[in-house]
Formats: structure tokens, sequence, C-alpha cells
């Protein structure tokens, strides 16, 4: 190790411990300082750890999570950054504050966000990508898919030998040859039928011959088994396969990855790919398939936090966060699977961390709703207005729509919902305000 | 519903950015308190534009890849598009639709990227800059004030014959230097506007609908559709 790297490591590490001590956080300072001092650090930070690095639009973070306790079933080590860590200096921070394990392997399994890949293999070069999913995201942060793409890929040149373990559902994991080894895990249940996705899809080129792909079936999205009329180009072998799904429930799915059973306690049948992922990684470091279970059957509260229910004078609120089109639409499906009659909340707001264009509302599909056993539906946020015409659009009645246009009046106007069950969609700074009022209100502690 | 309207959604499978299919959304939404069926179909790649077999046209933006093959496919398309716009066809174009109305607009590499000619507007492209934020502008004409929220790259000037669809009062607009955003020929409105715009400006739907019915059945009493009265959505 150079001096410099010692600096900054001590510099990193006592900032970490101020931090931790007077203030109740600080995640990405230390890695901020300590890089400030060293640029590269985390070469030196990384090199008694195998990495894994778990990347894509959506299902990162939960993906990460499945994966940790998957792999906590086999190593004794297993270090992992926290939620919403994913760029350089959050990753700086985890690696700067572990406290490895002398013998035996040390593991990181780190959730890097697409654009930060190339600044971890700059100085690390990993056992593993995985590739959960490439989805538009509000483009006036991001940009175009195929742009994103190329962003990670970027990473990736800096490690020819790591192999992928990429959603081979997903047409773009297939269309640039890379050196690496990769395998491809993916949906095979459903019988083969001939389709398109709907038009309002993105990424259903032939990336050959540009014409509009195909499917034999389709799980979401531009999602399964796909090939190309026009030429032939087709979805890879899969080497981790979802056989069935047997139960879908918001809160529960039930299904088989390769002939074994698995139960995941959340619903969503996008997490049902994150738990395939986080699979095929377990199978691919020899956890055996017993173990992979236990590790995704326990419901674990902090890891399925995302979707909390929250009650509220006997209602049970589920607050789920929206922030792109794709997911939009899989928590309109996910709420598709509840059989209860409930009451839905459309919190809008267009601050930078939730996307100042609303206009990707639109791509959601509120149609889907009218047809669900919904009794009553409120819409609040800063911009209530565009989430309130949505919902008009979508065929939602005047008399079914109450609207707020501060979250305090529509906090306390859950109580008067007429169903036990309701489900909050907010964006990420209307969740952040709508758990402020609960707090104020004391249905919840402060900052959690 | 006494009457009913064809609308072509063109590239509807390639091209459907930034929720721009919202304004096919709310031209149904209107169209209905309009007493107004539409009935919309995509044409796409390979596919044959009939001027004869629609009402109203839409044509959204998409991104790069995807715009750049369209541009190829529309060069078999783009004497039918132009038959059917000099006939005072209503055709709403939204961002890259409305670039490839045009004569050509320049691609992220610098290369330039063929339009249709049939308007006569063309595209530049900026160095490492967009026009990102909410926009307003004023129609010169009717003084109607519009909202929207834009996104692009290119900067467009227009031609001879062309009129904006706004003057900006805050926002960049076509180009962030003369004041202009969007275009306005014959029954063609071209725009840079997400939001999407007619989900935002109810008017504007409103008369791409009059058009269209006025166009398909010219001895029909339309009192009615005029009075429609647009409630401000944003």
């Amino acid at each position: 190790m150079s001096f410099k790297s010692s600096i900054a490591k001590m510099a990193g590490k006592s900032s970490y411990w101020f931090l931790h001590t007077f203030r109740s956080g600080g995640s990405s300072l230390p890695g901020k300082i300590t890089t400030k001092i060293d640029p590269t650090i985390l070469k030196d930070l990384g090199k008694d750890y195998d990495v894994i690095v778990i990347t894509g639009t959506n299902g990162k973070t939960l993906t990460t999570a499945l994966t940790v306790k998957v792999l906590r079933q086999k190593f004794d080590h297993v270090l992992t950054n926290p939620t919403g860590s994913n760029m350089e200096q959050g990753i700086v921070t985890t690696f700067l504050t572990d406290h490895k394990s002398k013998k035996g392997k040390n593991i990181a399994i780190l959730e890097v966000d697409e654009a930060n890949v190339i600044k971890v293999t700059q100085y690390i070069k990993p056992l593993a990508f995985v590739f959960t999913n490439i989805f538009r995201d509000q483009m006036d942060r991001y940009g175009e898919i195929y742009t994103t793409y190329r962003k990670i890929l970027d990473g990736v040149k800096l490690a020819p030998e790591a192999t992928i373990i990429a959603n081979g559902d997903m047409p773009i994991f297939n269309s640039v040859d890379l050196p690496n080894p990769v395998v491809y895990y993916g949906f095979n249940n459903q019988p083969d039928g001939e389709m398109k996705a709907d038009p309002n899809t993105d990424g259903v080129v032939c990336p050959r011959c540009e014409h509009i792909i195909h499917y034999k079936f389709i799980s979401y999205s531009n999602q399964g088994k796909y090939y190309c009329p026009n030429c032939g180009w087709e979805r890879p072998e899969l080497t981790y396969q979802l056989t069935q799904i047997t139960k879908l429930t918001p809160n529960l799915s039930k299904f088989f990855i390769d002939a074994s059973n698995f139960t995941l306690h959340i619903g969503g049948l996008y997490n049902v790919y994150n738990a395939l992922a986080a699979y095929s990684v377990g199978k691919f470091m020899g956890v055996p398939t017993s173990s992979i279970q236990k590790a995704l059957n326990d419901p674990d509260e902090r890891v399925f936090g995302r979707q909390e229910q929250i009650n509220v004078d006997g209602k049970e609120i589920t607050i789920v966060l929206v922030k792109n089109p794709v997911g939009l639409n899989q928590v309109i499906d996910m709420v598709g699977t509840e059989s209860e009659p409930f009451s839905f909340v459309g919190l809008l707001n267009a601050n930078y961390a939730d996307g100042i264009d609303t206009s990707w509302i639109w791509d959601g599909n509120f149609e889907k709703l009218t047809q669900m056993p919904i009794q009553q539906y409120m819409t609040g946020g800063e911009r209530y207005k565009d989430i309130t015409f949505r919902l008009k659009v979508a065929g939602v009645e005047d008399n079914q729509l109450w609207t707020y246009d501060n979250l305090k009046d529509a906090v306390s106007n859950i109580k008067n919902l007429p169903t036990k069950r309701v489900y909050v969609f907010a964006t990420y700074t209307a969740m952040l305000q709508l758990r402020k009022q609960l707090a104020t209100e004391g249905y919840i502690k402060e900052g959690i | 519903m006494k009457y009913n309207l064809n609308v072509a959604h063109l590239y509807g499978d390639l091209l459907n950015t930034y929720g721009d299919n919202g304004n096919l959304l709310a031209l149904k939404y209107y169209a209905k308190k309009m007493d107004t069926d539409l009935d919309i179909d995509i044409v796409s790649l390979d596919d044959q534009f009939n001027p004869k077999d629609w009402d109203i046209v839409f044509f959204g933006g998409g991104q790069d890849y995807e715009q750049t093959i369209v541009s190829k496919d529309i060069q078999h398309k783009k004497e039918d598009l132009t038959d059917y716009i000099e006939d005072g066809g209503p055709l709403l174009a939204i961002c890259g639709g409305y670039q490839l109305l045009g004569h050509y607009y320049v691609g992220a590499n610098g290369e330039k990227i063929k339009g249709i000619d049939a308007l006569d507007h063309y595209t530049l492209s900026q160095d490492d800059n967009r026009f990102i934020g909410d926009i307003v502008i004023k129609n010169a004409e009717t003084g109607e004030i519009y909202h929207g929220f834009e996104n692009h790259n290119g900067k467009t000037f227009l031609g001879k014959g062309e009129r904006p669809l706004g003057e900006v009062q805050s926002g960049h607009g076509n180009n962030g230097e003369d004041q202009s955003e969007g275009v306005i020929y014959k029954n063609v409105y071209g725009s840079y506007f997400h939001g999407p715009i007619l989900t935002r400006n109810g008017e504007l739907a409103k008369r791409i609908i009059l058009t269209a019915l006025s166009r398909k059945y010219p001895d029909a009493d339309l009192t009615p559709q005029k009075e429609l009265t647009i409630e401000p959505t944003f």
C-alpha cells in the first residue's frame, strides 16, 4: 500500500467515524475525501475481494440485496453497498468501512449506477457483472437506452474476463458481441405463440437488420422469447430458467426455477426477475439450490422494505415508489393481482429526483385501473393537476376522484377512504413528503 | 357516436418517447366530448400511407437510432404524405416527427438525417447542450397560451410560408434565437412540446378534431363541437 493510499484511507475512515458518531449518516462524504487525496484508492481497497457488479435501470437494489442473502449462505464475508450509494464515492466508503476477514474469501456485491461502472472497473476487475435490464428512465437525466447500455459497456471493456450474467429476455443484452463469457437467465413459462410488443414499447428493433422483432411470448414490456422474423436473430439459450409461476399477489410470489420451487415475500413480476438474477449469481458462485431457496424464501423485512405497509387508523397503506413508465406499468399490474376492494392514491412531484418532466405518466397504462376493484381514487402532490387529468383521461369519473393540492389534506383524508386497503403510488420526493407527514402525525417513526 | 375519424399514428411502434402517446389519448378524450369516435392505427416500416384513408395524422419523436431507421423508410411515403399535407389534412408532429417533415436534421454524430421536404424548415444540432425545461408560448392569431416541456438538442429554423406555433414567453423554443416555437403550415402543427402538448393544451386538440370533422363531414352542423369548453388541465 502506498503512503498516499494510507493517508487517504485514514482521512476517509476518520470522517466516517465523525459522521456516524456525531451525525446520523454520511455514506458518500468519506468516499469523497478519500478519492480526493488518492483518486486510485479503489484499486487498493478492492484488491482482496471477489467483486460482483450489479447494474441496470430497474431492480438493482432488490437484486443486490437478494444476491447478498444468497451468497451469505456459502461465504462468511459478503460486503455490499447500502441502498442508494451506487456511485463511485459511496462505493469507496463501502470498502473503506469494511472489516474484512483475514482468512477465507471476501466477496463484495456492488450495486453500481450505469454510468459509474467504468469508475469501478478502472481499478477493480470484477469476477462477474449482472445486467438486470435497461428501460427508458426519465430522459431529462439519463438518456436513451442505447446510450445507457454503451455506458455500461465502456466499463465492461476494461474487464474482458469477467463473466456477464445477463437477463436473456432483454434484446439489448444480445445486441453487441463481447469477449466476455456470458450466461443468460430468463423466463420459459409460457407456450410458444406469435406476437409483437405493445406499440408504445421501447427497444424492439432487431440490431442486425433493423426490422421490428416478434415474440413467441412476452413477460412484460419488451422482454420475452424474442426473434426477428426477417433475419432469424433470436433470444440466446438460457442457462437459468424460470419455468412456472404458481402464485402472484401484491405481497407474495411462488414460482419454479430450473424445477425447484421458490417463495418470495414480495409481489410483482419484476421482482421475480430480480430473484431469478440472484439465483443465477448463486448458481454461478456454487451455492447449493437448497441454500438459495432458503435465502430467497426468508421474509426479510429489511430486504422487502421498499413496498411497506403502514397502518393509518386501521387502513393498510402500501406505498409504492414509481419513477419510470416500465416500473409504473409493472406496479399497476401488481395491484391488479389484488383481490380485495381497494383505494388508489397517486402523488406526483416533478423535482430533480422525480424527473422534472411529468410526460412519462402518459406512458403508464392507468386505463387498466378502471378494470380493478377500486372504490375511490385520490390525487395529490405538487403536480396534482397532471396526475388528475391523467386519471380522468383513463376513464376515472369526477365523482370517484378526490383531489388535494397539498399532502397534509391528502394524508388526513386517507382515513376517510372507503376501503381497508389503500395503494399509494408516489414519486421519490412525494414519497419523502408523505413519510414526513405520516411521521408528524405519529403513524411512523421519523427517518425510517 | 355521431362521427368517426381515422387517425394514422406514423411509426407509432418506433417513435414513442416522452409520453407522446398521451396526445392520442387526449385526442380520444376530447373527440368523445365532441361526439366523435377515433380509430387509431399505426402506419410503420414498409406500410403504405394512403392519404385518402386518414383524417388525422400523428407523428411523434423517438430515440436517435429509431429515428434514423424512420428517416430511410419515410422516403417511400414522402409523396403521399406531401399530398395529404398540401390537401389540408390535419397533422400533429412532435420533436423528431416535426424535424423529419422538414429538409433534414443533424444527428448525434454530425451526420445529416434526411427529412421529406414537405415543410420548409431544417434543423441543426448543438454541441453538448439540450434545451430542457418548462416552456410557455403565445399563439399570435388566437392569443392562446400553450404550456409544455421541451427537451431537445435540435435547433430548428423555419422557412418561407411557415409560421411559428407560438412566440416564446419563457423557455427556448425552436432554436433559442428567434423566439419562435413550433410551426403551423396549412393544417400541420409541429412542436417540440412534450407534456404531452394536447393533454396540456386542449384547445389545440379541439382545433385539430374540428378541422378533421369539417373536412370529412362538410355539410354537418358542428355547432355543438365548436361550443365545447376546454377546462384548464395544467
